[in-house]
């Protein structure tokens, strides 16, 4: 072990800019992947709530009144695509109004409840009924108009679609341009030792006692730099959590009705991070190894 | 058994140049060996291969009745250790004194630092430098710090030490005493190979003298002079 940092002290005291812009571009790479991650499950979080709003709002005609509206409400329940079924009475849809516009004094005076629908807001189990439900609405009798947000939804999806491939595609750039960090660091540092590590090996140096010393060295760079965006994503977690955002937590897309306090994910995050930087300068500083050193 | 046996090497570069063909002998426990030949004859490349820092296109090399090309990559600084190695440029630490120079050697398999500490003083001892432990290279003669190279190929106590061209780059006064020591390591058991084009010394010791010329082996003679 104090060979190790024998070596560790020499490289930071002689390579004192290439230290610095290793830690930089690593740093760069696990923020980016950190970020990467907590986009895709914030998003994830995000399409959640906003399917979990979605909802058809039926219209009913004026001459459709409560004592027909209220038995449709009844069959719709028995339905078992449909979570909730909401009744809003032209009265409540006025107060709603009034609500809304209320610094609009000129445009109340003209509204009264007659003029505003009877509505009924369904809630889909599952977002994908919501299209085949609205066209069965839309043949019902009574209905006037039927609404729905799918263009919110699919548009989200778009975007996030477009996020993902964006924030992967730098996520990989940057995982290249760290490995080859890591080789050229560990080539300055081959270079500069070349006459010690050839004579360690004419007298016997076992393959480990010239080894490790380079590859200890990598797997620091990268762990102090991982270590360092893991920070900063327990911090973005506590934020995350503090502010409130996400009220049940964050949604992991691939479990379904699974939510993951804000907190918790980020200290898994961290832990993915730091096993990307173990990995990533064990197997730069093996190829390093592998290239400069021979072996 | 001999202790080193090559049987039938050839090494060719993928360029094509052949640097040694169809070579073949053997050294007993305790010989002092002289190969040798003008530069380029295939000398260092023995060498080389004995240690295992090349490998031969054809035939075998046996050390101690084992088969070098057999010995895993792992098991090739166990075989550094058993035959030690000199060359012409010292290879020494301008950074580090004598006596680490020669720690080095015993660091690297992670020896006790009680075993270093007496180790080192007995070979710089042997080697006539107990009194220059503390200096640097630069503050050698040429002489002095091929002995030091010396001292530290005998640290693993090897059973056979290599002198390649280790007279090469000093003056005449100094190489004798080289040679002088390289006689007593040799008295105490050890085979001594030195691979020379220094026809003084060769012809002034008459050991047995293995001579390669362009890559083949010429002649091999006991009690033999650099010519004949």
């Amino acid at each position: 072990m104090p060979k190790v940092w024998e070596t560790l002290k020499y490289y930071l005291n002689k390579e004192k800019l290439m230290t610095v812009s290793q830690f930089l571009v690593m740093g760069v790479t696990f923020l980016l992947l950190g970020i990467f991650i907590n986009i895709i499950v914030l998003s994830q979080t995000a399409l959640k709530y906003l399917e979990d709003q979605a909802q058809i709002t039926i219209f009913f005609k004026d001459e459709f009144g409560e004592d027909k509206i209220l038995p449709v409400k009844g069959n719709l329940e028995k339905d078992s695509r449909i979570g909730t079924v909401n009744y809003v009475s032209k009265e409540e849809a006025l107060r709603i109004f009034k609500e809304i516009n209320k610094d609009e004094p000129v445009l109340l005076e003209s509204i009264s409840a007659s003029v505003l629908p009877a509505s009924l807001e369904v809630k889909a189990k599952n977002i994908k009924d919501l299209e085949g439900l609205t066209n069965e609405f839309k043949a019902m009798e009574g209905v006037e108009e039927v609404r729905f947000y799918k263009d919110v939804v699919s548009r989200f999806r778009a975007v996030s679609t477009a996020v993902y491939i964006i924030g992967f595609l730098l996520v990989v750039s940057f995982f290249v341009i760290s490995y080859s960090v890591v080789i050229s660091a560990l080539r300055t540092t081959i270079n500069s030792r070349g006459q010690e590590l050839e004579i360690m090996k004419l007298v016997g140096a076992s393959d480990s006692y010239v080894k490790n010393p380079f590859i200890y060295q990598g797997v620091f760079f990268s762990l102090i730099s991982a270590a360092s965006a893991s920070v900063v994503m327990v911090v973005f977690g506590v934020s995350i959590s503090k502010i409130n955002v996400f009220s049940k937590g964050l949604s992991l897309g691939f479990v379904p009705g699974f939510y993951i306090n804000p907190i918790v994910f980020s200290l898994i995050l961290s832990f993915i991070l730091l096993a990307s930087g173990f990995m990533l300068g064990y197997f730069g500083s093996n190829a390093a190894i592998k290239k400069y050193l021979k072996y | 058994m001999h202790q080193i046996e090559f049987k039938n090497i050839s090494k060719e570069y993928i360029s094509g140049v052949k640097v040694l063909d169809d070579v073949s002998f053997f050294i007993d426990q305790g010989e002092f060996v002289f190969i040798v030949g003008p530069s380029g004859a295939g000398k260092s490349t023995i060498i080389k291969l004995l240690i295992k820092e090349e490998s031969p296109s054809s035939g075998d090399i046996l050390f101690k009745g084992e088969s070098v090309l057999q010995i895993p990559q792992e098991d090739v600084p166990s075989l550094r250790r058993k035959i030690g190695v000199v060359f012409q440029d010292y290879k020494l630490l301008e950074s580090k004194t004598v006596s680490e120079n020669v720690s080095i050697a015993l660091e690297v398999v992670d020896s006790k630092k009680e075993e270093i500490k007496n180790i080192v003083p007995n070979v710089l001892s042997l080697v006539g430098l107990s009194d220059h432990a503390d200096f640097y290279p630069r503050q050698l003669s040429g002489g002095e710090k091929q002995r030091v190279a010396i001292a530290r190929a005998l640290a693993h106590e090897p059973d056979v030490l290599i002198a390649d061209e280790a007279t090469g780059m000093i003056d005449p006064d100094a190489a004798d005493e080289v040679i002088e020591i390289l006689q007593k390591i040799n008295s105490l058991g050890t085979t001594v190979i030195m691979s020379t084009h220094d026809e003084r010394i060769v012809d002034k010791l008459t050991k047995r003298v293995i001579r390669i010329e362009k890559g083949k082996l010429i002649s091999d003679k006991e009690g033999g002079t650099y010519r004949a």
